[in-house]
């Protein structure tokens, strides 16, 4: 893990609040997602090189609601770990807004106390909170996801769609600034599907500032969002604003299959 | 051995379809004759009979046999008897349908009395309950086992306390008769060196006045004496007052006021530079890890049970092959999951003391009227204890 880059890459990008030679402050105010040239390639075990990320380069504005898209392998979920910092690029600058949280695609990697409200409260223990205010805060992020009906249930009796909620009202107790979602609805119903994005969206418009980049493949939960990153083979192929995006990969899709049936 | 010498000698081998198949379908109506151009060195000679045929037939059919398995080379195929495959196949069946919690599992609702009772004060009666059948009267023994008995039925759900209490009684009984029996009951086969009182001229010892007397029951050669009913009353009340007060205790208590109750105790260990915080998290992260576990042994078994391995076709070496590879699996997974755990903590916040990463335990530690009729159900048990072996002799 290396901290020290992002450290370095948020210093650069703080310039002391009166600075006026800096013409980036008037960026980093609203920018809550930087990324520039984020390379990042492993290394096999025959020593072979192989490329992840060539050169994505991506803003996400603060107080937004992003989608991360792609065909499936291209690197969403590796570029949403570089920037939540579990791995570090090879190449490139990252900065994204503190505190930040990240909730992987499996719940079972994510939960990690025995029970419901014990593993929520987990991510709050680097507060220094009251009991009462965590338990305000455990109850407001379960009731966001649904839950609060299951307060002192144990993780194991869970479904895996009960688990997902879990670790996405982790998150939400925290009240961060930044979320980075990997893929939440892979284990949801339809019906939770909404809700669950439903429940981000209006943790995001409960506050100005909280920015939410969430990963995904399916199309239809585009209408949620504000803006959306497409990737293809490592590479940010587009971004833009959703409608802009959705027009974009229904294209794709047509010519696509315009060109099996010929 | 007769096999392989007789084969080469069967007089027709260059046409073995034609032979086999007439010969077995109507080996008496054997008419070469019949066909329309005899090949002259097939023509059988006139004197065989069919009885010498029949024998060449047979030895024919047998030596196929034993051709068509390769001969001696696959006979560790036959080792390995069936029951052996049968059961890996029952194995990894039984394992992939097992519970998904198999030591301990919260039953939140109907909440309870017992649910209302502080955490450490049910730490406490968890103590008193090893202790005290040990060191109590007999009659306090069973008397233990029968309160614990109604508190279950009284507390638990129906099917909860049958499971509960019929594996328990059944461990339990099953350990009184083993050593009431054993302790003292089998007359040691090696003779005492000293000799009967009778041919020392001495008289016999008198019957005890008071209805005394050592030996309880007597099952054939089997003895139950008085030393067997103690060694057997004190091993059977104490697993069952073990077993059945952790269930208990854990399916009414949440793992966190478990781990809250513990650091309590622990917290004045700190001063002596115990570390505490580090060993309660540790204790609520294995508790989930357990959990993870169990999941992982039914995971990669359902795994195995669905590939529809054909146990009967591999040979013992190969099914333990298979169960090497089984337990491979299991651990790569395990330390994946850690690995991965690890990584969510880091996400979430925690950086590796965990001192300054606050564990919160929200349950509700107010005492209450439960707590109060629970501490002085304790101190009556532990006083009739305590005074049971002083007046019940």
């Amino acid at each position: 893990m290396n901290h020290a880059t992002l450290f370095r890459a948020s210093a650069a990008l703080f310039p002391p609040p009166h600075s006026t030679s800096s013409t980036r402050t008037n960026v980093t105010d609203n920018i809550a997602i930087d990324g520039r040239n984020v390379n990042f390639s492993i290394t096999t075990r025959q020593g072979k090189v192989v490329p992840i990320l060539r050169d994505c380069s991506l803003r996400i504005p603060s107080g937004q609601f992003w989608m991360l898209l792609g065909p499936n392998g291209c690197g969403k979920s590796t570029l949403l770990k570089i920037l939540a910092g579990v791995l570090s690029p090879t190449n490139g600058t990252v900065y994204v807004k503190r505190p930040k949280s990240f909730v992987f695609q499996n719940p079972d990697h994510q939960v990690v106390m025995p029970t419901v409200e014990a593993d929520v409260a987990f991510g709050l223990g680097k507060f220094n909170l009251t009991c009462g205010e965590v338990r305000s805060r455990v109850s407001k992020a379960l009731d966001a996801v649904g839950m609060s009906d299951y307060l002192q249930r144990s993780v194991q009796t869970l479904s895996g769609g009960q688990k997902q909620r879990v670790a996405i009202a982790g998150a939400l107790a925290e009240a961060c600034k930044v979320l980075l979602l990997d893929e939440l609805t892979t284990f949801l119903d339809e019906n939770d599907q909404i809700g669950v994005i439903k429940a981000v969206r209006n943790s995001l418009d409960s506050s100005e500032e909280v920015t939410a980049l969430w990963v995904t493949h399916r199309l239809e939960e585009l209408e949620y969002a504000d803006g959306a990153v497409y990737m293809e083979n490592g590479e940010v192929v587009m971004q833009g604003d959703a409608a802009s995006i959705l027009d974009f990969i229904r294209v794709r899709q047509s010519a696509y299959i315009k060109q099996i049936n010929s | 051995m007769i096999m392989n010498c007789t084969f080469p000698t069967v007089t027709f081998p260059a046409i073995p379809n034609f032979t086999t198949s007439t010969i077995s379908a109507c080996p008496k109506t054997l008419h070469v004759t019949s066909l329309k151009n005899p090949i002259p060195f097939l023509k059988p000679p006139n004197k065989i009979n069919p009885t010498k045929l029949k024998l060449k037939i047979s030895f024919r059919t047998r030596a196929s046999v034993s051709d068509s398995n390769g001969g001696t080379g696959n006979w560790v195929k036959w080792i390995p008897t069936g029951a052996f495959s049968i059961s890996a196949d029952k194995v990894f069946r039984l394992i992939s349908g097992a519970t998904a919690s198999p030591i301990y599992q919260f039953v939140s609702s109907p909440t309870t009395f017992l649910h209302s009772v502080d955490p450490r004060i049910k730490l406490v009666w968890l103590l008193a309950l090893v202790v005290l059948p040990a060191r109590s009267h007999i009659a306090m023994r069973f008397g233990l086992v029968i309160f614990l008995s109604f508190l279950s039925i009284w507390i638990l759900p129906r099917h909860v306390w049958m499971d509960q209490l019929g594996r328990v009684s059944l461990l339990s009984g099953i350990l009184f008769i083993m050593l009431g029996l054993g302790a003292d009951g089998v007359t040691p086969l090696v003779q005492l060196r000293t000799p009967p009182p009778a041919m020392m001229g001495l008289p016999k010892l008198p019957a005890s006045l008071g209805g005394y007397s050592y030996l309880i029951m007597k099952l054939g050669p089997l003895q139950f004496t008085r030393k067997g009913l103690s060694v057997a009353s004190i091993a059977a009340c104490l697993t069952f007052t073990v077993f059945q007060s952790a269930s208990l205790c854990l399916t009414t208590t949440t793992p966190e006021q478990l781990a809250f109750a513990l650091r309590w105790f622990m917290l004045p260990l700190t001063y002596i530079g115990v570390p505490v915080a580090e060993i309660v998290l540790t204790l609520m992260l294995s508790l989930r890890f357990i959990t993870l576990v169990f999941d992982e042994v039914r995971n990669v078994a359902l795994g195995i049970v669905s590939r529809r391995i054909n146990w009967q076709h591999l040979t013992m070496m190969e099914t333990i092959d298979i169960f090497v590879i089984y337990f491979r699996r299991i651990f790569k997974n395990i330390f994946i999951h850690a690995d991965q755990i690890s990584q969510a903590m880091i996400v979430r916040g925690f950086r590796g003391d965990s001192k300054t990463h606050k564990i919160y335990f929200l349950s509700d530690s107010s005492f209450g009227m439960a707590d109060i009729v629970s501490l002085l159900c304790l101190v009556g048990v532990t006083g009739a204890a305590l005074l049971s072996d002083y007046f019940l002799v």
